[in-house]
C-alpha cells in the first residue's frame, strides 16, 4: 500500500533560520493524485524533497508505506522523481538514461530491456532510444523523464513542477499523457506546481500550501467552490475572487451585507450564525463568472450588486473581462459575454446571485461556512 | 535608395573578411614560422646551419633523431619525463576534480576557506616555494627523485586544476545529483559516473594545460634532478648547452623530439578543449 503520511512535517533551515515548511500534515492515500498547490516560496517543493529524501526533515514524521522514512536516503524509499529541468544525464542515451536506476538496482539485464522498450512503447520513446537528450525537444525530454521514473515502477511518483518549461500546446498533452499513465498504473503520485489549471485537472485532491502551511486540502472543486480562507479564494480562479469589506445588517427580509458600493443578502448562512455576525465587518467574495451586468441574463432576482466606475475593458475574444473600481483602490473583475455595451469611466451595476456570494472573516481571512454550496450553475 | 544599399553591402564584406584573412594568416606565419625553422634545424648539422641560419637543408641529417635518441640519452630523458608529467598529470587531475566536485557540490564549514587558500596559491610565482620544497624533499629522502619531481609538480599544478574545475562543475545542475540519488548512486559512484563524464571537456582543458605545462618545466627539473639518468627532456637539452659551444643542430633536434607528445596530446584532446573553453558561451 503506498499510503504517504506526512505528520507535522516541518523543514527549518538551521536552528534560528526561516521556517519553510510548518508542521505539515497530510494523508496521501493509495493510487491518489496529490497536487500541492501554491505561489512560488510557499513550501511545496521543499515538501516533496523531503518526501524524496533529498532534504533533511527538521521535525515531524514521514511515512511510506507502513514505515516511517524519515532516516531512510532517498534510494530506498521506492519513489521515483520528474523534475522540472528534467534532469536527464546529457552524457547517455535516452536507453542508457531509462536503465541507469535499473542497473544500479542490479536487475537482469533482460528485465531492464523488457521495462525500457515498454516504456518507450508506451511514450513513443522507441525511435529515439539511441539519441542523446540534447538532441530531444522539450517534449520528449519531458517523456524521457517520465519514462525514467515509469521503468522503476516505484511505490510513489513525485513531479516537480514538470511542465512548466513547457510551451502551452505541449503542457496540455504532456498533462493528459500524465493523467493517462496515473490510470494505467494505478501508482500514488505527488505533483507539484503553481500552475490552478494543472491542480484543476489532474488532482483527485488538491492541497493548498500558503507561507510553508496548508491552507486547505480537497477535492479540485471543492477547493474551488468552498475555499477556506481568502488566499485560497484568490489563488484559484482566473481572474483571482473578486473581495471588498462590507457590514451585516439585519433587515426584516434578513440579512444583508453592505458597503459603500455593495449590496448582498445572506441567504446561504443560518439566522445563528448571522446574528453573531451582526454589525460586523467581513469580507463578501463573488467570482468573476458570477458577475453579470445584465440582470436577465441571471434568470432570477439577483442576491446582489456592486456599483462602480469601469476602467478597462479587454476583450479576450470568447468573453470579455471588465475592470471596475468599486472603491479607491478596489478593482473587481467581471467576465462577460464577448459584446460588453460600456465604455470606460461609465458607472455600472454588476448583479450576481445568492449563491455566488462568499463570506470571509474580515480579521482573519477565513471562511464563514454556510449551507453546502450546490454548483452554481444549477 | 535600398537597393543601392543592398548592391553595395558585398564589397566591404568582402574586404573586412580580406582583411581577417590577411590578420589569420600573417598570425599563423608569425607563430608557424619559428616552429618550421626549428624543423629544418633539426636536420642540419650545427656546422651546416652557423654557414647559413636560414637556409633549406642540402642533405636530410635525419640520422640526428638515432644520434640524440640513442647516444646522447634522449630516450633516458624522454622516459623520465613520461614517468613524471604522465604520473603527475594523472593525480593533479583526479585529485583536482575530486577536490573540486567537493567544493562546488558539498556544504561544509570552511569550503570557502579552503578554495580561498587554494586561489591565494596561484597568485604567489612558483619560484618562492622552491627553496622550502627542496628542504622537504631532502627530509623526506625524496631529493633527486624521480617521486620527489612528480610530487612537487602535482602541488604546483593543483591549485590551478581545483579553481578552473570548481567553476565548471559548479554549474552542473543540482537536479542530476538528486536525479542521480534517486536512481540508487552513492557519492562516489555519483563523482565517476557523472561528474567525471558531464566535466570531460574542462577536465581535458586541465589535462592539456597541465602536460605542455609541466613537460617542458625546466626550473624545478634542474634544482631538484641532480643526477644525469634521471634527468627530464628540458634539462637534456639544456645538457647541450656549453659555456663555449652550443650545439644547435642537436638541441633542434632534441626540441622536436619533446614538441611530439605535445602534439599527440592536443590532437587526442583538442575537440574537447575547445568545448571545455567555449563551454557555457552558447546554449
Amino acid at each position: 500500500m503506498a499510503v504517504v503520511t506526512l505528520d507535522k512535517l516541518s523543514k527549518q533551515y538551521g536552528p534560528t533560520g526561516p521556517v519553510v515548511v510548518d508542521k505539515v500534515d497530510l494523508h496521501i492515500g493509495d493510487g491518489e493524485f496529490m497536487v500541492l498547490l501554491g505561489p512560488s516560496g510557499c513550501g511545496k517543493s521543499t515538501t516533496l524533497r523531503m518526501i524524496a529524501g533529498l532534504e533533511e526533515i527538521s521535525s515531524g514524521r514521514l511515512s511510506i508505506g507502513d514505515r516511517v522514512v524519515n532516516q531512510v536516503p532517498a534510494k530506498d524509499r521506492d519513489i521515483a522523481m520528474v523534475f522540472q529541468s528534467y534532469a536527464l544525464y546529457p552524457h547517455m542515451s535516452v536507453a542508457d538514461n531509462l536503465a541507469f536506476g535499473l542497473r544500479r538496482r542490479n536487475f537482469a539485464a533482460a528485465e531492464i530491456e523488457r521495462r525500457v522498450q515498454d516504456a518507450a512503447n508506451i511514450l513513443g520513446l522507441t525511435p529515439l532510444l539511441a539519441r542523446k537528450p540534447s538532441a530531444l525537444s522539450g517534449g520528449q525530454r519531458q517523456r524521457v523523464a517520465l519514462g525514467r521514473a515509469m521503468v522503476r515502477e516505484p511505490m510513489v511518483f513525485l513531479f516537480d513542477e514538470p511542465l512548466s518549461n513547457l510551451d502551452a500546446a505541449l503542457r496540455v498533452n504532456t498533462r493528459s499523457e500524465i493523467i493517462k499513465q496515473h490510470k494505467r498504473l494505478g501508482s500514488t503520485m505527488i505533483y507539484v506546481t503553481h500552475d490552478q489549471v494543472e491542480a484543476m485537472t489532474m488532482g483527485t485532491r488538491i492541497c493548498v500550501m500558503n507561507a510553508g502551511r496548508v491552507a486547505q486540502i480537497g477535492a479540485p472543486l471543492d477547493v474551488y467552490w468552498e475555499p477556506a480562507d481568502t488566499f485560497v479564494a484568490r489563488f484559484l480562479g482566473s481572474p483571482p475572487m473578486n473581495l471588498a469589506t462590507a457590514v451585516v445588517t439585519s433587515a426584516n427580509e434578513g440579512s444583508v451585507a453592505r458597503s459603500q458600493s455593495l449590496e448582498t443578502a445572506l441567504t446561504r448562512w443560518s439566522p445563528q450564525l448571522l446574528g453573531k455576525l451582526v454589525d460586523q465587518k467581513v469580507t463578501i467574495g463573488v467570482r468573476a463568472e458570477d458577475l453579470h451586468i445584465n440582470k436577465a441574463a441571471l434568470g432570477s432576482e439577483p442576491a446582489g450588486h456592486v456599483r462602480g466606475r469601469t476602467i478597462a475593458v479587454e476583450p479576450l475574444g470568447a468573453e470579455t473581462l471588465l475592470l471596475v473600481e468599486i472603491e479607491p483602490g478596489v478593482e473587481w473583475t467581471a467576465r462577460l459575454p464577448r459584446h460588453v455595451p460600456v465604455a470606460i469611466d461609465e458607472t455600472v451595476d454588476l448583479y450576481f446571485p445568492a449563491n455566488a456570494v462568499f463570506v470571509f472573516d474580515a480579521a482573519t481571512g477565513r471562511a464563514v461556512i454556510g449551507e453546502k454550496r450546490r454548483d452554481i450553475r444549477q | 535608395m535600398a537597393a543601392m544599399l543592398a548592391e553595395r553591402a558585398p564589397l566591404p564584406r568582402f574586404f573586412s573578411r580580406g582583411a581577417l584573412a590577411l590578420v589569420l594568416g600573417l598570425y599563423t606565419i608569425y607563430t608557424l614560422g619559428p616552429f618550421l625553422w626549428l624543423a629544418t634545424m633539426s636536420v642540419r648539422t650545427t656546422a651546416e646551419i652557423s654557414a647559413d641560419h636560414y637556409a633549406w637543408p642540402k642533405v636530410f641529417h635525419w640520422e640526428q633523431f638515432r644520434i640524440a635518441w640513442v647516444d646522447s640519452d634522449f630516450a633516458t630523458y624522454f622516459w623520465n619525463s613520461t614517468i613524471v608529467v604522465v604520473g603527475a598529470v594523472a593525480v593533479v587531475t583526479l585529485l583536482g576534480a575530486a577536490a573540486a566536485h567537493a567544493l562546488a557540490r558539498y556544504r561544509f564549514r570552511g569550503n570557502r576557506l579552503v578554495y580561498g587558500i587554494l586561489f591565494s596559491s596561484i597568485i604567489f610565482p612558483p619560484q618562492i616555494t622552491l627553496i622550502s620544497l627542496y628542504q622537504i624533499l631532502v627530509d623526506y629522502n625524496l631529493y633527486n627523485s624521480l617521486l620527489g619531481l612528480t610530487l612537487v609538480y602535482v602541488s604546483l599544478q593543483l591549485p590551478l586544476t581545483v579553481y578552473l574545475l570548481e567553476g565548471f562543475f559548479a554549474r552542473i545542475p543540482q537536479d542530476l545529483f538528486d536525479a542521480a540519488k534517486i536512481d540508487g548512486y552513492g557519492d562516489l559512484e555519483i563523482f565517476r559516473r557523472i561528474v567525471l563524464p558531464i566535466g570531460m571537456p574542462a577536465i581535458a582543458t586541465t589535462l592539456i594545460l597541465n602536460f605542455i605545462q609541466l613537460w617542458n618545466e625546466f626550473l624545478f627539473a634542474v634544482v631538484l634532478i641532480t643526477d644525469p639518468d634521471k634527468r627530464t627532456l628540458p634539462v637534456g637539452i639544456r645538457a647541450f648547452m656549453g659555456d663555449h659551444f652550443q650545439d644547435i643542430g642537436m638541441i633542434a633536434t632534441g626540441v622536436m623530439i619533446s614538441v611530439i607528445p605535445v602534439i599527440i596530446v592536443y590532437i587526442f584532446f583538442s575537440e574537447k578543449l575547445i568545448r571545455g573553453m567555449t563551454a557555457g558561451a552558447i546554449k
